[in-house]
């Protein structure tokens, strides 16, 4: 969720990724792109791609280790609905709309460093953009951001993963599917109609 | 004029001569001015975030994060490694904080005094603090209103031999419906919005909401006006119009990070400004239950262990719980996929305990740095050391410890990967796991130091009657002024140094 100004440039590592980076405008590199669901505020139709195919597999599902006693109250949940029906990249340029130059910069520096085909190379990943891998793929490609050695990169990554989390986990959608009831909105209503009374 | 001000009601630019300008209606800012407008003072109290009501607060984290966060709910050191929930509206921290109210501890107090010259003593701040708990409502917590949550810590520790105790919290007619850190919708938690704002109202106060101060104009040694620009409620973007005041003194509880940001912002770089900010950086660990908890429901913080409080040379850290919704909990979960999904998937069975660390004791110990953004707001530095990672650790192991002890399926960690602790045989692994900048979960609720208090003004910001060194109707009494953190949650720490400080602040007006 955080887009503080800063975290890519603070290594000198990051400075010249950013450099190998913005060296090709992110058009060129053939992100496989998506058609957003409204029109974009703050991201390009490329960017958006980039961060709906993360959301994609931040927030997939799959065989989770836990703790054999809540196997069946796991398997009991409602069905989550996929950040792509939540239009998750959607909800997340609306929250970015706003927000500062210089962070805004960045994050747009950090979305074409995270599907750059030759800086996934370069770092032991296929010579493709993120939007282009397999799921496994970019379970590999996140793996690796998430454990880098280089802070750059871990900061990159807890910048999409907690953005993606925050705007899925926020919509209400997906109470059901964590079994999450939901806020008490009876009980406070009738207690401030009785508390309002003389 | 008297009243809250909202931003869409200034229609043209103001000019306002009062007696004294408040910037920030926090803890600090709220009872500075009740008790300075009850002294007979003109008050004017600029507040950068907005005006929100009970009906207004409607539980759900997506809204409240950003309507009462600074940032909107997106401020964080600047590499991202420490995540910090600050809150921003009319009554500060005070609208989005878990109640937990603690008297400031008499050793750091001592601590104070000895190491900085402050005057700060038990005698002085009890009746402030007396007073503070009448108004606030503030009591002890019976243990059958602690919820599943909470209970898990309680009993862990007692089964351990761990100190341990019910809080004390702001509240009257306290529902337990869990929803404090989004602004509580039936006004039972007492917030300096519904306490002390009101009560400088009442004695002829004025409140701008949606006005954030760019500067403390100033020239030798006075200080000569605030200047802020208004904010439309709900976008916060600029209205182009200014409030402008020319006081006869101006009090700055802002808060930690905005406080220093704000002297910086106006030049006012004289002194370890920004310097020594400490955060209680806390960490957390995730108990699985077979039994359901419900941790989104019941009083968030109702329990707390000060056992490992004091270790020595080594930081000590005090146990607390977090409420556990499921933005807040997905957005701390630290890695991606199932494990993520699958624990999300099970977030009734959770319970979340944290650890805060008591950072500014240490030798040498420099916590954080509060600089300026491009765009004036504070970017905050904390570097994580040999002192936070052991800290950490054994935080880690003391919550794991507490929760196998309780009997929990299994406790996991914030690491990228997470840690699983099933048995004590598990625990080494805890302690081999690596820590540093996103290598491990780290946040901050407690933002204290960056103005400190002290008698060498090559140490500190503000003398120790909180009147900044050089400029001499400028005074800070909020947060910021600690000299380290407090070892507890700091808001009745804050309303009983502003409190005590406001005597000095009237006879500053009584000379001037």
């Amino acid at each position: 969720m955080e887009t503080r100004r800063g975290f890519l440039k603070k290594t000198i590592g990051g400075a010249a990724l950013l450099l190998a980076a913005g060296a090709v405008p992110l058009a060129l590199r053939k992100t496989q792109l998506r058609t957003p669901k409204r029109p974009l505020r703050f991201f390009t139709e490329a960017e958006y791609s980039v961060f709906a195919a993360v959301a994609d597999r931040v927030l997939a599902r799959g065989a989770a280790q836990v703790p054999r006693e809540l196997e069946r109250v796991l398997a009991s949940r409602a069905p989550a609905p996929s950040p792509a029906e939540l239009d998750v990249a959607g909800k997340a340029d609306a929250f970015l709309a706003p927000i500062d130059a210089a962070s805004a910069k960045e994050l747009k520096q950090l979305l074409a460093l995270f599907d750059n085909a030759l800086f996934s190379l370069l770092t032991g990943g296929p010579p493709r953009p993120f939007t282009r891998m397999t799921a496994a793929e970019q379970d590999a490609h996140l793996e690796r951001w998430a454990t880098s050695r280089m802070a750059v990169r871990r900061t990159g990554f807890q910048a999409l993963k907690r953005l993606s989390a925050a705007v899925y986990y926020g919509s209400p959608e997906t109470y059901a599917s964590v079994g999450y009831p939901g806020p008490p909105e009876e009980l406070v209503r009738t207690v401030r109609a009785a508390r309002a009374r003389p | 004029m008297s009243g809250i001000v909202r931003g869409d009601q200034v229609a043209k630019d103001v000019l306002l001569t009062p007696d004294v300008c408040i910037v920030g209606s926090g803890p600090g800012g709220a009872v500075m001015a009740s008790r300075l407008a009850e002294a007979g003072a003109q008050v004017v109290v600029l507040e950068e975030g907005g005006y929100h009501l009970k009906d207004e607060f409607d539980m759900q984290e997506a809204t409240a994060y950003p309507r009462l966060y600074q940032d909107r709910g997106n401020r964080a050191t600047a590499d991202l490694s420490i995540a910090v929930l600050q809150g921003r509206a009319v009554g500060g921290g005070t609208v989005v904080n878990w109640t937990t109210s603690f008297r400031t501890p008499d050793d750091v107090l001592a601590f104070w005094r000895e190491k900085e010259g402050a005057a700060l003593t038990p005698e002085a701040l009890r009746p402030h603090f007396e007073e503070i708990e009448r108004r606030l409502g503030i009591q002890k917590v019976d243990l059958e209103d602690v919820n599943a949550n909470n209970r898990a810590l309680y009993e862990g520790c007692r089964k351990l031999g761990w100190a341990v105790d019910t809080t004390s919290r702001n509240v009257r007619g306290c529902l337990r419906t869990g929803y404090c850190g989004m602004g509580c919708p039936v006004d039972a938690k007492q917030s300096a919005a519904l306490t002390y704002l009101p009560d400088a109202v009442a004695r002829g106060a004025t409140v701008y909401a949606n006005c954030r101060v760019r500067r403390i104009e100033w020239t030798g040694k006075r200080a000569t006006a605030v200047v802020g620009e208004v904010l439309l409620p709900g976008t916060q973007e600029q209205t182009g119009r200014t409030v402008r005041v020319e006081p006869r003194v101006v009090v700055v509880c802002a808060g930690a990070l905005n406080s220093p940001a704000l002297l910086l912002r106006s030049g006012l770089a004289q002194g370890p400004v920004g310097k020594k900010t400490w955060l209680h950086p806390t960490v957390a660990m995730i108990a699985m239950y077979r039994d359901p908890i419900e941790g989104f429901y019941g009083a968030p913080q109702s329990v707390a262990s000060h056992h490992f409080a004091h270790r020595g040379a080594d930081a000590g850290f005090f146990l607390e719980a977090a409420p556990v919704h499921p933005m807040l909990s997905g957005i701390a979960l630290p890695g991606f996929g199932a494990s993520v999904t699958g624990q999300m998937g099970l977030l009734p069975h959770v319970s979340v305990s944290i650890a805060l660390m008591i950072d500014g004791f240490g030798d040498g110990e420099e916590g954080g740095t509060v600089t300026l953004r491009p765009d004036g707001g504070p970017r905050l530095d904390y570097p994580q050391g040999a002192r936070q990672f052991e800290c950490f650790r054994a935080s880690m192991e003391a919550l794991a410890r507490v929760h196998l002890a309780n009997g929990a399926l299994r406790v996991t960690s914030l690491h990228v990967p997470p840690v699983t602790i099933v048995s004590e045989h598990d625990l080494p692994a805890l302690r081999a796991a690596p820590l540093g900048p996103n290598r491990c979960g780290v946040f901050t609720a407690h933002q204290m130091g960056g103005c400190r208090m002290g008698s060498d003004p090559a140490r500190s910001v503000v003398n120790p009657e909180l009147r900044h060194h050089f400029v001499e109707n400028l005074w800070v009494a909020d947060g910021s002024v600690f000299p380290t953190g407090l070892g507890v949650n700091p808001m009745e720490s804050i309303y009983g140094v502003s409190s005590w400080a406001a005597q000095h602040v009237r006879s500053a007006l009584a000379k001037a």
